[in-house]
């Protein structure tokens, strides 16, 4: 273990953080902020933090998957401190637990806010409130690769480490590139959506904090209602279609935007991924449509708009749920457990896993049907490598365990059993709102001390995928 | 550029590391997928498994990007398919290693256009080369030819004997009726240091030399042994590389081949009339004794295992035989092989890799050489319009201080190059180089370019 190394590019990443500190404060000018100085204090504060790690400590040598999970790790941890500056400076969110587990809610694009009332906040704190979700969406250090090419192959296994899915898509040979790619996507498509949302009657600022909330899959508003508040359709379905980009994997939107056009139809994933959406809409539609209603129309939208954002682990709300039936409150949290999937922005257990599962339970059927048989994992044709099916089971079970211990956890602080429940879902799977007393139109400010530390600790397991967190608090990783 | 290589095995993979470090896009395939697994935990590159010679597999990893395809498995056939098909598909080149000595015969049917090849790789023909070219050269512990055997960079150990032993290098000049040749490196106690004008010469040291082409014997007397007449050759191990060894040198000398295999053996004893092939075991060291290695002027292990290789020889350097060299082909054990007292070291992983390099870096840089255990390099330039190292003579120029000019190849004329010295463009300049170095000679060769902001910011 490098741990020079490591302390050493945590540096460069409080350098990179500082540098986005200062894309809020155009906003805050033009709003005429009182608490604009914020910003650049906290710009200031983690540039020089930044730099006096990054000059005091030297990169030793190329680095091991070990070493990329503490990079990681410790960034993400690090990295929602120092993001945490400017809603503690401009007394928006003068609590550090609750400007914490705000800023680590938004850069796992959980969405999770502590806030009761967030219209009185200055514009300069709630663009960088979206912010910190579109830089954790498709990842900080992601992006760190993307400009800075010195990593070389320890890029890859900080690549594996923070991008979600079974197994990390490389789209070239050099990581560098892939990144580059993956930023490139992800910066065209959210020109494109914010283009749409202005369209919509939205200005700027509300368009791009709510193009931020979507292309992460985050889910934080500058609304209180959410994005029920413009009670427009069309806003509502821009929403829906972006949420879904979102949700599904970039280097097919990478390949699409390359010419491949029915690369999409080839996709086992991404085809389970919109039926899964179709299919939960038509079962909740039925009860809204009978039950709440009564027009056709609205049942669709308000449905299909909170089964994207639940689904793709966004967050946003057109709608409270809580008022609908409890099977189809049910159903929600069954698609927050599923996810997006592998290689979006998305949090969940992704679809691609859960597929996978499947088809291993039925060639367990198989097996035990014909004792001799050779029964390999599938996916269209090719053989899924039967490490990385282990792999995947191992996750599943690792988040069912973490996932119980958290509801027991939310428990024993004195919460509801619906509250537990839909928090420690909504925290783990980076969704944002749960059930219960964090439903859609609640807020966390009520969740006791130690269990908002709780949920920042969930919320960034989700994000960087268990397995990369978790590993830190096995013994053998410590040993020599 | 964007290479595409096939095959992952210990060729391919030491090629796409080197080529990778050079900044080039590596994408390899490769059947087995432990050595799938090895190569894309390992390298920057984008490792595909997959059989390398099937068209759909080499058009899954965008063939028709490629500028390089080269196919480096253990199977000519399947090299040369791939080759063919990446011709076809309108790749510029293509590199083919193949194992069968039939494909570089002269009297071959089919030409090297007619294969799809653009460089046909002969990798144990060439380190029987190496070999031979090696136990001609009785001093030189490493040799390597640049401009078409113009300059020659020389690698020999210093004896007690050496007429040259403590004279300060900017001396020696004059001693040594001005050789034509500059002494690049000194590889002593396990550093290697670029000698400045008042170093001097010790006996121990591992010194690099390289030098115009026809004083190259005269600059092996500098080592101070005598050339030994050969007559007495023993090889350890019958394959490839020992009997194109055997075929090069049974005609000047008498050579012995110690082989375990006996169908191997026999068949050996079928090809090689002029050879004498004894059925045993290698690591026997009585046998050895026993065939008179007391008596060899040469012994060669090339067994493919490394560590009889190493065992061997250095029981045969014990035995005061004067030229003993081991195949290694692990990378780690080169590095360790110098401190064990091994001078002599071939490895037919990084003749390889030079030659494929070579055959790359064609355009700007004209040749490069790894000196295998010392990590450093041997690069040949071309001096470009408007770069730094044309700027003023080289005492100006800010010369990184771990590297050294060796040799100016200005139109036919080899200049071994002052302080006073002024490169021109067009020159072609051979510089010995420790890696640290690679980064800010490239920059003083290239011509200008804006370095961008962050970067600078980055290293101050």
């Amino acid at each position: 273990m490098h741990f020079a190394s490591v302390i050493h590019l945590q540096g460069l990443l409080l350098m990179f953080l500082a540098a986005s500190m200062l894309l809020p404060i155009p906003f805050s000018l033009y709003y005429g902020d009182a608490d604009y100085s914020a910003l650049p204090i906290s710009a200031g504060i983690t540039f020089v933090s930044g730099f006096l790690t990054y000059k005091f400590t030297r990169f030793k040598q190329d680095l091991w998957a070990k070493e990329g999970f503490a990079v990681v790790t410790l960034g993400w941890i690090i990295l929602s401190a120092f993001g945490a500056l400017p809603f503690m400076l401009s007394d928006a969110i003068p609590s550090f637990t609750d400007a914490y587990f705000e800023t680590m809610s938004g850069f796992t694009t959980t969405g999770a806010t502590i806030l009761t009332d967030i219209e009185p906040l200055s514009h300069g704190i709630l663009f960088w409130r979206s912010l910190t979700h579109w830089i954790g969406g498709m990842g900080i250090i992601v992006l760190s690769l993307a400009i800075l090419p010195f990593l070389g192959v320890g890029g890859m296994q900080l690549f594996k480490a923070e991008v979600p899915g079974p197994v990390a898509d490389k789209l070239t040979p050099r990581i560098t590139e892939t990144a580059k790619i993956l930023w490139g996507v992800y910066v065209l498509i959210s020109a494109a959506e914010a283009a749409l949302l202005m369209l919509g009657g939205m200005d700027l600022f509300e368009a791009l904090t709510h193009t931020f909330g979507t292309m992460a899959t985050g889910g934080f508003s500058t609304r209180n209602a959410s994005v029920g508040a413009y009670n427009s359709a069309y806003i509502d379905y821009v929403i829906i279609f972006f949420m879904i980009i979102a949700g599904s994997n970039f280097s097919l939107h990478y390949r699409f935007l390359r010419g491949d056009f029915s690369v999409y139809l080839r996709n086992i994933e991404f085809l389970y991924f919109v039926s899964i959406i179709a299919l939960a809409t038509v079962i909740i539609g039925v009860d809204t449509f009978f039950n709440q209603y009564q027009s056709l129309a609205k049942a669709l939208q308000d449905t299909l708009f909170q089964v994207a954002s639940i689904q793709t682990t966004t967050g946003f709300g057109t709608a409270d749920y809580e008022q609908w039936a409890f099977s189809s409150q049910f159903v929600l949290l069954t698609l927050m457990f599923i996810g997006g999937c592998a290689g979006s922005t998305g949090g969940g257990m992704k679809v691609i896993r859960i597929h996978l599962l499947i088809k291993f339970v039925f060639s367990e059927i198989t097996r035990l049907i014909h004792p001799h048989a050779v029964v390999p994992v599938r996916l269209r044709k090719i053989t899924v490598p039967p490490d990385v099916v282990t792999n995947v089971l191992g996750f599943f079970i690792l988040g069912i365990l973490v996932y119980i211990v958290g509801v027991f956890a939310m428990a024993a602080l004195g919460l509801d059993m619906a509250t537990s429940f839909g928090a420690t879902a909504a925290t783990l799977w980076n969704i944002g709102p749960g059930l219960g007393s964090v439903g859609p139109t609640d807020n966390y400010a009520h969740i006791p001390f130690l269990g908002k530390w709780l949920l920042s600790l969930y919320m960034l397991m989700g994000r960087l995928e268990l397995f990369t967190v978790i590993i830190l608090f096995s013994p053998s990783y410590w040993r020599k | 550029m964007q290479i595409l290589i096939i095959g992952a095995g210990d060729i391919g993979f030491q090629l796409a590391k080197r080529l990778s470090q050079e900044k080039h896009d590596i994408t390899m395939i490769e059947a087995d997928p432990q050595k799938v697994k090895r190569a894309s935990e390992q390298l920057d590159a984008l490792v595909l498994s997959g059989n390398g010679a099937s068209y759909r597999m080499l058009q899954q990893a965008n063939l028709d990007q490629m500028e390089i395809v080269a196919a480096m498995t253990d199977s000519d056939e399947a090299n040369l398919m791939a080759c063919r098909l990446a011709k076809k598909s309108g790749v510029q080149t293509t590199i083919a290693r193949v194992r069968h000595p039939q494909f570089t015969q002269p009297d071959f049917v089919l030409s090297p256009e007619e294969l799809g090849t653009d460089l046909i790789l002969h990798p144990e023909k060439e380190t029987a080369d190496t070999i031979v070219h090696l136990i001609h050269k009785a001093s030189a512990t490493y040799a390597v030819e640049f401009e078409g055997g113009r300059i020659e960079l020389l690698g020999m150990r210093i004896t007690q004997q050496s007429p040259y032993l403590d004279i300060p290098l900017q001396y020696l000049g004059q001693e040594a009726d001005n050789l034509h040749m500059r002494i690049v490196a000194i590889n002593r106690d396990h550093q290697t240091l670029i000698p400045r004008g008042q170093d001097a010469l010790a006996p121990g040291d591992q010194v690099f030399v390289i030098c115009d082409h026809d004083y190259s014997s005269q600059v092996i007397a500098l080592a101070g042994r005598k050339e030994t007449h050969l007559k007495n050759v023993m090889i350890l191990g019958g394959g490839l590389i020992g009997q194109f060894i055997a075929s090069n040198l049974e005609h000047e000398a008498h050579v012995k081949i110690i082989e375990n295999n006996i169908t191997t053996a026999e068949r050996l004893a079928n090809i090689l009339p002029h050879t004498l092939i004894i059925h045993g075991d290698g690591t026997d060291f009585d046998l050895l004794e026993h065939e008179g290695l007391l008596d060899m002027d040469a012994f060669v292990a090339v067994t493919g295992k490394d560590e009889s290789n190493i065992i061997t020889t250095l029981l045969a350097q014990h035995s005061n035989v004067s030229r003993s060299i081991a195949l290694v082909n692990n990378a780690a054990y080169l590095s360790i092989a110098g401190k064990i007292g091994m001078d002599v070291v071939v490895s037919k992983q990084s003749l390889t890799v030079n030659a494929v390099q070579r055959f790359i870096h064609q355009q700007q840089v004209a040749s490069i050489a790894g000196l295998p255990g010392i990590g450093a390099q041997v690069i040949e330039y071309i001096a470009g319009h408007g770069c730094e190292i044309t700027c003023g003579e080289l005492k100006d120029v800010r010369f990184p201080h771990n590297a050294i000019v060796g040799a100016v190849l200005r139109e036919d004329d080899l200049i071994i190059p002052h302080g006073d010295t002024q490169i021109r463009p067009g020159d072609k300049v051979v510089v010995f180089a420790l890696p640290q170095a690679v980064n800010e000679l490239e920059r003083l060769f290239q011509e200008e370019r804006s370095r961008s902001r962050l970067s600078q910011f980055l290293h101050v």
